[in-house]
C-alpha cells in the first residue's frame, strides 16, 4: 500500500503501524498493553538499590536517617556558605555568611538585633544537640545571597514568639532586615 | 603588668556581680563544638540545665540572656521577683499569657519560674519563697486573665503594702506610637 505520509520521517511511523495493526490481533494487543500496565506499576516496588538516591550520608559514611531530625541527617560542618551547614536548621532568611559576615557575626554596617530566635540543632559531627540563637542582622537592605528555609521548631504565624519569617529586627537601630545570622547558645542536655 | 592585670580583675569583678549567666550553671564538663568555624577559637560550651533550656528557647529572645534586654521588653533581671511577693503576684507570673499559652509542660513551667526567679532576682524574693509546683501551674494556668488590668492591680497593691521600693520600680516602659 502506498503510504500517505509526506515526510520520510512519517512514512517510516506509518509502515511500522500498519505493519503491527496487519499482525497484531486485538486480544495480543490487550494482553501486551495489560502486561505493560502491570509491569510499569510493580518494578518500582520491587527491592531496588536506592543508596544513590537517598540523602548523601555524611563525611563518616553514616547511615542516613541516624538522627530524628532530617535536616541534622543531611548536615555538614564545614562550610557555613551552604543551607545545609548544621546550625542553619531553623534559619529562615539570607545567610551572613554569604553577605560579608559569619555565621555568627553580621556583616559590616549592620547590627545585630538584641532580640533573637532561638532554635536548637543536632551537630551531626557529635550527635549533640546545640541552642542556636538566629540573630537578624539589621540596617541594610535585604542581602540576598544564600536564601535558606530551615523549618525545625517553626510555628504559623499565630505564635510569633516561634515563628522565624517575623523579621527579628525589635530594638535594633533600624527594622530593615539584611542577613540572619545562627550564633551559638549553649549545649542541651 | 599593672595595667595589664587591672582590666581582667574589672572583668572577673563584673562576672562575679552578674553570676547569673546561665551557661555558668555548669553539671558536666564542657564541650568544644565539632565545628569548622568554632576549632580555631577553642569555644567550649557547658550543657545547661533543663530550665535554663526552657528559658532559652522560650524565653531569651525577647526577654535577654541576662534578664534583660531592650525597653520595650520588661526587665526579669532585679524586678521580677517582686511580684512574688504577694499571693495575686505570684498567679501573675503564671497567667501572664506568654507563661500560661506556652507549650511547655506545667513541670517545666514551674521549673523555669523557679529558675528564673532565683537567677535574675533572687534579692527581690521575699524570704519565704515558696518553690512553684507543676500541679500549682498547672491550675493557675487555666485562667485567661486580662493582662494589663491585672498587673496593674497587682503593681497596686505591691505599692500599698510596701513591697516595692516605688512604683516606677515595676513600670513598663511606654511603647512610642508610630
Amino acid at each position: 500500500m502506498k503510504p500517505i505520509s509526506k515526510t520520510p520521517f512519517d512514512r517510516v511511523f506509518e509502515r511500522i503501524t500498519r505493519k503491527s495493526a496487519q499482525r497484531t490481533s486485538r486480544r495480543s494487543f490487550l494482553a501486551q498493553c495489560g502486561l505493560w500496565l502491570v509491569a510499569a506499576s510493580t518494578l518500582p516496588v520491587l527491592p531496588v538499590a536506592r543508596r544513590a538516591q537517598a540523602a548523601e550520608p555524611h563525611a563518616k559514611g553514616k547511615p542516613a536517617g541516624k538522627f530524628a531530625s532530617e535536616f541534622a541527617n543531611r548536615a555538614q560542618t564545614k562550610d557555613p556558605t551552604q543551607c545545609n551547614y548544621w546550625r542553619y536548621c531553623s534559619s529562615d532568611g539570607y545567610l551572613c555568611a554569604c553577605c560579608g559576615g559569619g555565621p555568627s557575626t553580621c556583616p559590616p554596617g549592620t547590627s545585630p538585633s538584641p532580640t533573637s530566635w532561638i532554635g536548637s540543632c543536632i551537630n551531626p559531627d557529635d550527635g549533640k544537640t546545640y541552642l542556636i540563637a538566629y540573630r537578624d542582622c539589621c540596617g541594610q537592605d535585604s542581602c540576598g545571597k544564600c536564601a535558606c528555609l530551615g523549618q525545625e521548631g517553626d510555628m504559623p504565624s499565630y505564635r510569633p514568639q516561634v515563628n522565624n519569617d517575623i523579621i527579628w529586627c525589635f530594638g535594633a537601630s533600624s527594622m530593615v532586615y539584611h542577613c540572619s545570622s545562627a550564633g551559638l547558645v549553649g549545649l542541651a542536655e | 603588668m599593672r595595667t595589664a592585670g587591672w582590666p581582667a580583675a574589672v572583668v572577673a569583678g563584673l562576672a562575679l556581680a552578674c553570676g547569673a549567666s546561665p551557661p555558668a550553671a555548669a553539671q558536666a564538663p564542657g564541650t568544644n563544638v565539632p565545628d569548622a568555624v568554632t576549632r580555631l577559637s577553642g569555644l567550649r560550651l557547658e550543657p545547661m540545665s533543663r530550665p535554663a533550656q526552657t528559658y532559652a528557647t522560650n524565653c531569651q529572645g525577647c526577654h535577654g540572656e541576662l534578664g534583660r534586654s531592650v525597653r520595650e521588653i520588661p526587665p526579669l533581671a532585679g524586678r521580677v521577683g517582686y511580684f512574688a511577693r504577694v499571693p495575686a503576684g505570684r498567679r501573675y507570673l503564671v497567667q501572664v499569657p506568654n507563661v500560661a499559652l506556652n507549650p511547655s509542660s506545667d513541670a517545666d513551667i514551674a521549673a523555669v519560674l523557679n529558675w528564673l526567679l532565683r537567677t535574675y532576682s533572687r534579692a527581690e524574693l521575699p524570704a519565704d519563697f515558696e518553690p512553684y509546683t507543676a500541679a500549682e501551674v498547672a491550675e493557675l494556668r487555666q485562667a485567661r486573665i486580662d493582662v494589663n488590668a491585672t498587673r496593674a492591680s497587682v503593681v497596686d497593691e505591691l505599692v500599698a503594702a510596701k513591697q516595692v521600693p516605688s512604683r516606677d520600680t515595676l513600670a513598663l516602659a511606654q511603647t512610642p506610637l508610630y
